[in-house]
């Protein structure tokens, strides 16, 4: 029976307010401050053949990979596992793709008896037990890095499953946000339940069935028809990280696209890996990073379902970097995903020249630092990511200082919040004079920000892409490498990009410089109105502007 | 006729029609009027609305205006240039502007357009800690040379934003006293002054606004005030403000920011007003035009607010009343997308406008279907103003269910659930998100389009009453006849909430309070209307947002704070919000806030409604689809139903400015205050 096209636009938009509406209990409702402030997480609701009817993600990366959690658990244990008012957990970074911090729970959604669904969510928790408070940055196994839960079912028939529960809570240092994150996350799965509940209730489970494939079918016709636009070919790029944060090699990355008629290969198996400190990233992470490069190109003001992605096929080597196998530590499985969109997109700029960027500064640039605070004597834990230059793309300049792009949402922390709450100041806040790749459209600019300590403390640093920053394209130049340099021109400067727990005193100097985007196009066929536009802002120098675009500073017009 | 008429005005510009309401507390009777808005010149079409309206403007004792000049001077972009100084070192706040985005996945993404470029933002060296305390002295050097450009560039408004202002103004008091003197004739907005909270990007974004709108807010009011006199109004001219509240137009021009969303909050304030009347405390209230779907919330009598908005993704530091939009409208096309059918955002806008304007629009909007279905009255659009064709809203819809499969009716009535359901969906979101069940509330409706979909919207989520007030077109404007003088007062406090001192508490707000009454006094308020709402934010140690709970005052009215039902207070808004609650945890105080009301008497509705003149029965019935097939519907003039008239569904009740359409499952009441009332089981 096939559906009226009412019906079937009235479901489209109903599933996806189901997943709104989940989204927004879990925001409500959970202990962690980066979930409902920085809203990192994401919730599904999906069929019965674990395909997304729904999803809503507050972090970009964690686009369309849940479903990968019901599927992997019903691959292990067979369909016949799933029973009614059962809830499961896992943070498996293997099975998961993420670090363990993101912790996944999902429920079998039953109606009339019958498995129906599933309702999934994954929010990041403050603290899951790692081997340092906050994040360790030079983990080398799985096991330093906090309790990893295979799919684990904490609630049975409606019951809690109190060991699992007490094992939770004895290996994370904050076990009352641990434990509140996870029935928030279970309030998401009552509210999904009730939801495709209601929609069955209404129109009937066929016709929401039924609808369903037509809302995927529609999907998969205009991924289909995108794809279809570009020239058929194979595509390739590569680039390398600088290090695993263990040793000192650096890490390379290759990608190798087909485009063939309707379909698109992602090739990564030619990639570097296991990384010996925490680069690893899990296969099914990997798959999502590749769904975020492919919406990030083909029709990214769709909504995501079972129908999107399609025509995407991804291949992985179990063992590199970006097929993480146990032991591997995986701990920032993010860094090598963002040199991979940026190197995906520039693979596809001769297929793509109107839509792909050159490349982003690239990392989160994390600085963390702890310590007892004077004002207060009690123990504090900054964890801040740093904004940087966005790539240029045809006919508009590259961003300056954004958060990176995996993280979407994240916002820098103000200075007066900084200093309120860590006993140390915020010297410099700025762009970054020169940082830009030049190009006909330049990329954005990093900036600088430079801490000053006002007691002994502890800091930790993962800054990355100094080997292979931020490229141009189409003749667009390079952006400057990250640099982060401690005391600068004292007779105790010390430069690091990563470290871990690095002791520091009071009145020492960090100060953190991140890269800017690569440029798009001939800097020579820069419009000199916005060169002389640039230095007026003082973005560039007159020094940059008689470099790269031949324009003397005093000439003028 | 009486000489002492002390009649009541207010006038709302709206981007096609500029409305006007009248009140008469002699006959107790309100008078509506429109005008076209007459684009540039704002005045003009205030005046001309005016003219319609009211014979004896010397008899005008209060008026009160919703301006749009702020507004329209920064959504197009044509605000005074404005220069910032900053705190050296951290000069680059206002563009590097927190780094998020909310588009997500758009690789191409660009901030939101700052209103001032970076070469126009001056360093001036001075730094406090972050309580306020000197690290560095004012660099006057620095300050001399902004000076210098300044004058030399003629720049007519400066934002001043330093760090740590909201905890110590000084510096920013000695920097604008320095510019005084050496670059005399500038307006300047200090951050501290514009919103005393922490932030530094939010705060200074708010004082580069402020700025930028400030001379056109200034000019605007002056000259509506000299035409107003011009005409013979002397009534001070009072202006309505985001928070809700009106404000004279001279500290209207002192303080452009907090008229800045005049406009479109008459509707949410008019509800507040209705939930008093109607004794109904909760509220949702939606206004459905041609482009765009707004809800606002009435909880507990008061509409919804935030301490903050986003403009064009621009942070604005000052409490707004909050408004949902998304868009969805009687413009809303219809159309294909990979073989589905799709309604919205997409908006036929006003021109072409739907294919029944005629004005060549070919697509199928939602006007179409309502035409199309039978619910609009061709003849009697916006009271007959324009006379839509209904053949070519069935040649758009043909069109579109050809390629559907779909017959016109299915077509056209497929096209109104669709939009429907998104619209209730949006409201469900909303209220999900505040931790509100929307069945425990009533739905009001306005604008053009609200009372056409009102009950579907009702049905679809569960409300049982739909509310549609007199003249839902011009309710906004109603809505500012009902406001209190208001004034809004902020201060940071940091404090551990168990460190707290009741006296040092209590001194604050008393000093708070004195400028506050002060404040009120000068708006020409008397003493004894004055009301004061002490509240402050707070929140769990370690948190980032707050949550702001009014201070409860004691017994003896001495002030005497009870700290013990603070914190239930906060727990309670906490639960409600968030889910849970945490009655161990450590709390703490962030900003203090004052908001100080004075009530300069409103002309509420009146039980004893009478309509212009008595019908007994429906003018005439039509055959309209609805849902569950076509009906033979009786067509109701609403200016003929007297108070206490009930009849069951189908009908549709016409007047000049909205149709309001009731389902077979609906049963309608005209209330002794003119409401019509709407009663209906869910779908």
């Amino acid at each position: 029976m096939k559906p009226d096209p009412i019906t079937v636009e009235i479901l489209r938009n109903a599933f996806i307010m189901a997943a709104e509406e989940m989204n927004a209990a879990l925001i409500r409702s959970a202990y962690t401050p980066v979930i409902y402030e920085s809203k990192d997480c994401a919730v599904a609701l999906i069929d019965s053949r674990h395909r997304v009817l729904g999803q809503s993600s507050g972090v970009p990366l964690f686009l369309g990979n849940l479903e990968a959690c019901t599927l992997a658990t019903e691959e292990m244990f067979g369909r016949s596992v799933w029973g009614e008012g059962d809830i499961w957990i896992m943070n498996d970074p293997y099975l998961t793709g993420t670090h363990m911090h993101d912790v996944t729970v999902f429920a079998p959604i039953f109606y009339h008896g019958d498995l129906a669904g599933f309702a999934a969510s994954r929010a990041h928790w403050l603290d899951i037990g790692a081997k340092d408070p906050g994040v360790p940055m030079d983990s080398t196994e799985v096991f330093q890095e906090g309790v990893r839960l295979p799919p684990t079912q904490v609630v049975k028939g409606g019951k809690p499953v109190e060991d699992i529960w007490s094992i939770i809570e004895s290996n994370v240092r904050f076990p009352r946000s641990a434990i509140g994150d996870m029935t928030a996350q279970f309030a998401v799965a009552a509210i999904g339940e009730h939801r495709l509940g209601g929609l069955f209730d209404r129109y009937g489970r066929d016709t929401v069935e039924a609808a369903a494939e037509e809302v995927f079918r529609q999907s998969e016709r205009l991924d289909r028809a995108a794809i279809r636009a570009i020239p058929d070919g194979v595509y390739t790029a590569a680039g390398f990280l600088d290090s695993d944060g263990v040793g000192d090699e650096p890490i390379h990355l290759k990608v190798k696209i087909t485009v063939e008629d309707e379909r698109l290969v992602f090739d990564l198996t030619e990639t570097d890996g296991p990384g010996q400190g925490p680069i690893n990233c899990g296969a099914v992470q990997t798959l999502s990073a590749c769904r975020l490069a492919f919406k990030y190109l083909f029709n990214p003001q769709q909504p995501v379902n079972g129908g999107t992605f399609r025509p995407l096929e991804v291949k992985t080597r179990p063992g590199s970097i970006l097929g993480a196998i146990p032991p591997a530590a995986c701990q920032f499985y993010f860094t090598p995903l963002g040199l991979m969109i940026d190197l995906i997109c520039s693979a596809l700029s001769p297929a793509l020249p109107e839509t792909v960027p050159a490349a982003h500064y690239g990392d989160g640039m994390i600085f963390q630092f702890t310590g007892v605070d004077p004002r207060t004597n009690e123990l504090f834990l900054d964890n801040e990511p740093h904004v940087g230059g966005w790539g240029a793309s045809m006919g508009q300049d590259g961003e300056d200082g954004m958060i990176w792009t995996l993280s979407g949402n994240f916002h820098d922390m103000p200075i007066e919040v900084f200093e309120s709450k860590f006993p140390a100041r915020i010297t410099e806040y700025g762009y970054r004079q020169d940082s830009a790749g030049p190009g006909q459209w330049r990329g954005g600019n990093g900036i600088i920000r430079e801490y000053q300590m006002t007691t002994d403390t502890e800091m930790s640093l993962w800054f990355e892409r100094s080997g292979n920053p931020a490229w141009g394209l189409f003749g667009g130049q390079g952006g400057a490498p990250p640099e982060v340099i401690v005391n600068p021109g004292t007779r105790r400067e010390i430069r690091r990009l990563k470290t871990n727990r690095m002791p520091l005193r009071k009145g020492d100097v960090v100060r953190c410089h991140t890269g800017g985007g690569g440029g798009y196009g001939d800097p020579l066929d820069r419009d000199p109105k916005a060169v002389l536009a640039d230095l007026a802002d003082g973005f560039i120098s007159g020094d940059y502007a008689e470099r790269h675009h031949q324009l003397k500073s005093d000439s003028g017009d | 006729m009486e000489t002492n008429l002390n009649l009541r005005v207010a006038t709302d510009i709206g981007g096609t029609f500029t409305d006007v309401v009248v009140y008469d507390p002699g006959l107790r009777k309100y008078t509506t009027a429109k005008a076209p808005s007459r684009g540039e010149d704002l005045a003009g079409g205030v005046m001309d609305a005016l003219e319609l309206v009211v014979d004896q403007p010397r008899e005008v004792e209060y008026f009160v205006h919703g301006s749009t000049v702020g507004l329209n001077a920064f959504l197009q972009r044509r605000g005074e240039r404005v220069i910032l100084l900053a705190t050296r070192g951290a000069s680059d706040i206002y563009h590097i502007a927190r780094g998020n985005r909310l588009d997500m996945y758009n690789i191409r993404y660009r901030k939101p357009r700052p209103l001032i470029p970076r070469r126009d933002i001056i360093a001036i060296g001075g730094r406090l800690d972050c309580d306020g305390e000197e690290l560095s002295p004012l660099d006057h050097e620095d300050l001399r040379r902004a000076a210098d450009r300044i004058r030399s560039e003629r720049v007519r408004s400066v934002a001043i934003a330093f760090l740590f202002s909201y905890q110590n103004p000084e510096h920013e008091l000695a920097a604008a006293q320095a510019l005084q003197h050496l670059a005399p004739g500038a307006s300047i907005s200090l951050s501290h002054q514009v919103a005393a909270e922490w932030r530094e990007y939010e705060r200074t974004a708010s004082a580069v606004m402020d700025a930028y709108i400030a001379p056109s807010v200034s000019r605007y009011m002056a000259d509506l005030s000299t035409r107003l006199g011009t005409h013979g109004i002397s009534a001070p001219l009072l202006v309505m403000q985001s928070n809700g509240g009106v404000i004279s137009a001279r500290s209207a021009s002192e303080r452009p920011l907090q008229t800045l969303l005049s406009g479109p909050v008459g509707g949410a304030a008019g509800g507040a007003a209705l939930s008093e009347i109607l004794d109904r405390p909760n509220l949702i209230c939606i206004d459905l035009g041609g482009t765009s779907f707004d809800v606002s919330l009435i909880t507990h009598g008061q509409a919804d607010s935030s301490p903050s908005a986003l403009l064009e993704g621009l942070p604005v530091l000052m409490p707004v009343v909050d408004i949902h939009t998304i868009g969805a409208g009687g413009g809303s096309l219809a159309y294909l997308e990979a073989g589905g059918l799709r309604v919205g955002p997409q908006s036929a806008g006003a021109y072409p406008g739907p294919a029944c304007y005629g004005r060549g629009g070919v697509q199928p909007t939602v006007t179409d279907a309502n035409l199309f279905l039978g619910r609009i009255d061709p003849d009697y659009f916006l009271g007959g103003n324009l006379t839509l064709d209904t053949r070519a809203a069935e040649v758009a819809l043909q069109g579109l269910g050809s390629r559907l499969n779909l017959d016109s009716e299915k077509l056209a009535l497929g096209i109104i659930e669709v939009i429907n359901a998104k619209m209730s969906q949006a409201i469900r979101t909303l209220t999900v998100e505040r931790g509100i069940e929307p069945r425990e509330f009533s739905l009001v409706a306005f604008g053009g389009a609200g009372p056409m979909h009102a009950v579907a919207l009702a049905q679809e989520l569960g409300i049982t009453e739909i509310i549609i007030p007199p003249d839902p077109g011009g309710f906004s404007a109603w809505g500012m006849l009902q406001s209190a003088v208001r004034q809004d007062f902020s201060e940071a406090f940091f404090r551990n909430f168990a460190d707290l001192d009741p006296d040092d508490l209590r001194n604050r707000f008393a000093r708070i309070g004195e400028l506050a009454v002060s404040g009120l006094l000068n708006e020409g308020v008397a003493s004894d209307r004055i009301s004061l709402i002490p509240r402050v934010d707070m929140r769990y140690q370690g948190q980032e947002h707050t949550i702001t709970v009014t201070l409860p005052q004691g017994a003896s009215g001495a002030g005497t704070v009870h700290f013990t039902t603070l914190r239930e207070r906060f727990e309670e808004t906490y639960r409600a919000r968030y889910g849970h609650s945490n009655p161990q945890a450590s709390l703490e105080t962030v900003n203090l806030r004052l908001t100080a009301l004075g009530d300069v008497g409103r002309p509420l509705l009146q039980p004893d409604y009478q309509p212009q003149r008595l019908s007994d029965g429906p003018s005439k019935t039509s055959s309209v689809l609805f849902t569950s097939g076509v009906h033979p519907t009786s067509r109701f003039n609403r200016e003929t139903l007297p108070a206490g008239y009930s009849f069951a569904g189908p009908a549709i009740i016409e007047e000049s400015t909205a149709t309001t359409v009731i389902p077979p499952e609906g049963f309608a009441t005209i209330d002794r205050f003119g409401c019509i009332t709407i009663e209906v089981t869910s779908a």
